[in-house]
């Protein structure tokens, strides 16, 4: 895939110990743009793969994960976490429900052997906890056209949100779910490792737009949504991120669990969302100041939002601080003060369902 | 692209020289590794300079760089469109794109200033 990107003059970075394309010729705001209201096509193949397999693998997933496998049907896949024991966030995780007996989980890259780590040592006898890294990659398609490019190469698109299907493309094999990092309605496509540079290849002859991470980075932040090492991390609780939706709380256990139900009620520091009322890029580890000028908080992630066309944030803020959704917060920006409106995310419409 | 009539600085900015006054700007090369602009501050009309000093900044989507007064002297101009449009340094860095316009006090210092073979020599441009 490596060539397949310098191909289209992609700008590389390191991320989660992977060399991957953060933007290619047509730069993020076309790349963005194209997510909004086309369709974008985003090799994601750093991703972790693990699977968990054996009698009842999908009970031991749900005694350590925090949210309900309960809740979904095999065929489905859900958003959840994987905490530490004082309620710190290992990863964040989609996991596919395969089977009562085989559950896919795909971590961040760079968290994939920690998770892995810790399901390991608490697997019990006949459950097995495999790195599948290499042998399947993640191909996102995203935008309001990606039914049209999947029916192009003849995939399933009428499934439901967060439902996956097996499937086919000429004779290579493609796991897809309508699932999605962007914000609009799209796909995650996952075939076998060697066969990604052809899948690529077909969804951008269907007219797919290659999309870096970059874009990527700029549509979660517009909607508002973790990214582990900034909204989420070992120091930043599933409670304090607003990321409560993906915890089971009527399950009897998982990691965090005594940790989360205590902090649920008051959590010291919540996340919001800022938007720049006057010109300029917020950016992460800014400062957050009140009327008084005294610190209250600090950005987790801040861009210049393509399509609002101004700066957005997002911000851990002290709940001591009192702070309401419309108010007023100043952003430290190198010295220079930054207007900003306390507000609830997304900061742009959703179209995922 | 560097053009032959520009001076140049090792910071990738270009400045036009017109009598007593200068025009700053950045070059092609600098806005193409910078990606899409989304941000610049730049220094107000009035502020008095040094060569080299920090007068402002350049946001891209991908990070922020300093803008430096190539050679010291007043701020007698700047580029208001770039407020609404700081896209304008993407798509004409030598012309629309430019950034603000200095009254030299000391015109020696222009002899310090890169002409575009040695600009060229130093991006690696043949």
């Amino acid at each position: 895939m490596h060539d397949l990107h310098a191909s289209l003059d992609a700008t590389f970075a390191p991320f989660g110990g992977w060399e991957m394309p953060i933007q290619y010729k047509t730069g993020v705001v076309a790349e963005h743009t194209a997510v909004r209201e086309n369709a974008g096509i985003f090799d994601v193949s750093h991703l972790g793969k693990v699977r968990v397999a054996g009698p009842g693998a999908a009970g031991f997933v749900n005694r350590c994960l925090t949210n309900d496998l309960g809740r979904i049907a095999p065929g489905k896949a859900q958003y959840t976490l994987c905490c530490t024991e004082t309620g710190g966030t290992v990863d964040d995780i989609i996991a596919y429900l395969v089977s009562p007996d085989d559950v896919f989980l795909v971590p961040n890259a760079a968290n994939t052997a920690e998770v892995a780590r810790r399901l390991v040592a608490a697997a019990p006898e006949g459950i097995s906890v495999t790195d599948e890294h290499r042998e399947h990659a993640v191909l996102a398609v995203q935008g309001p056209r990606s039914a049209e490019l999947l029916k192009t190469l003849g995939l399933p698109t009428e499934l439901e949100y967060m439902a996956y299907r097996d499937a086919a493309w000429r004779d290579i094999k493609v796991r897809v779910c309508r699932t999605g990092y962007t914000g609009e309605h799209g796909y995650e496509l996952i075939p076998a490792w060697n066969d990604a540079p052809a899948v690529w290849e077909a969804l951008r002859e269907a007219g797919g737009v290659p999309c870096g991470l970059g874009a990527r980075d700029t549509l979660r932040t517009e909607m508002g949504y973790p990214l582990h090492g900034h909204e989420l991390s070992l120091d930043i609780s599933p409670v304090q991120a607003g990321s409560t939706w993906a915890v089971g709380w009527s399950k009897d256990e998982f990691w965090g669990r005594a940790a989360l139900m205590a902090e649920r009620k008051e959590p010291a520091r919540r996340l919001r969302g800022l938007r720049a009322l006057e010109r300029g890029v917020p950016r992460p580890e800014m400062a957050v100041l009140d009327a008084d000028g005294k610190r209250i908080g600090v950005t987790t992630s801040g861009t210049f939002s393509p399509t609002l066309k101004t700066g957005i944030a997002l911000a851990l803020i002290d709940t001591s601080a009192g702070v309401e959704f419309g108010a007023e917060v100043t952003l430290d920006v190198r010295g220079r003060e930054l207007r900003c409106e306390v507000v609830k995310p997304p900061f742009v419409q959703t179209h995922v369902r | 692209m560097t053009p032959e009539q520009l001076k140049y600085t090792p910071d990738h900015e270009w400045i036009a020289v017109n009598g007593d006054t200068v025009r700053v700007g950045i070059t092609d090369f600098a806005q193409d590794q910078l990606g899409d602009v989304v941000f610049v501050q730049v220094p107000e009309v009035g502020a008095a300079v040094g060569a080299k000093d920090a007068v402002g900044e350049v946001e891209s989507t991908k990070s922020v760089s300093e803008i430096y007064a190539p050679v010291g002297g007043e701020v007698t101009a700047v580029n208001e469109a770039l407020n609404d449009s700081p896209e304008l340094i993407n798509s004409d860095p030598f012309g629309d794109g430019w950034m603000f316009e200095l009254k030299i006090t000391n015109p020696a210092e222009l002899g310090e200033l890169l002409d575009a073979e040695g600009y060229r020599a130093l991006t690696g441009q043949a």
